[in-house]
């Protein structure tokens, strides 16, 4: 089942979206995955990694309500 | 001793800390002189190593950079620091604190834009943390830049 998640951009994924956050419907992040990609071509290029409630993805998980999904380009700290 | 970045004392001090971490502008020579004075009770330290990264005029294109402004997943670096201080102390039994300070926002070329701090017993295992810590927060902390000409 779908559910609404928050999704924020940071980084070269803010400038690429022109957005700091958005709601999507997604069952798990690899269905988010397609459809951010299919919104927002140009982020594929970027490339990106996410973060599930402030953790980095390491696999594809499933969403619950409310979670909050970040999408991270390459770290440039330092 | 607690790696926790400030002190009382320090904090008053130290108004324009976002968080632990975090910094908006650049690290001054005020905001490093504050946080030197970190630690200062602990007597078992016998070596302070610090690495301080600056905003390089870099060119590109055949325009030089003037500033840096630096953004963050501040929620994230926040626990993601807290992580690397924790990794850092269990690997380098002789190290008593890790601190981490970087920059949100504009830091001009020549600035400051980070600042690690490592206290330790002896120099060895210090200096080797500083640098330990600082190849994490590359690898690690959410923190990204837009160069600016």
């Amino acid at each position: 089942m779908d559910i609404s998640v928050t999704v924020l951009y940071f980084g070269a994924a803010e400038a690429t979206t022109g957005r700091k956050e958005e709601e999507f419907l997604a069952g798990d992040t690899a269905s988010l995955r397609r459809q951010l990609i299919t919104r927002y071509p140009d982020l594929a290029r970027l490339p990106f990694r996410m973060a599930l409630n402030r953790t980095l993805l390491k696999e594809e998980s499933v969403l619950q309500k409310s979670d909050i999904i970040a999408i991270l380009p390459p770290f440039q700290g330092g | 001793m607690q790696y926790c970045l400030l002190s009382r004392e320090a904090e008053t001090h130290i108004q324009t800390m976002k968080n632990r971490y975090l910094v908006g502008g650049p690290i001054t020579p005020i905001l490093v002189s504050e946080l030197m004075t970190l630690g200062n009770d602990d007597t078992g330290t016998g070596a302070v190593s610090i690495f301080i990264g600056r905003v390089r005029d870099d060119e590109a294109a055949g325009r030089r950079v003037t500033a840096i402004e630096y953004s963050a997943y501040e929620e994230m670096a926040g626990k993601e620091a807290d992580e690397i201080v924790r990794t850092v102390k269990s690997a380098f039994s002789d190290v008593r604190s890790v601190i981490i300070v970087h920059s949100l926002g504009l830091v001009k070329a020549g600035e400051a834009s980070l600042f690690i701090m490592v206290t330790s017993g002896h120099r060895d295992q210090g200096t080797r943390a500083c640098r330990h810590t600082l190849e994490m927060i590359k690898e690690r902390l959410p923190i990204w830049k837009k160069e600016l000409f």
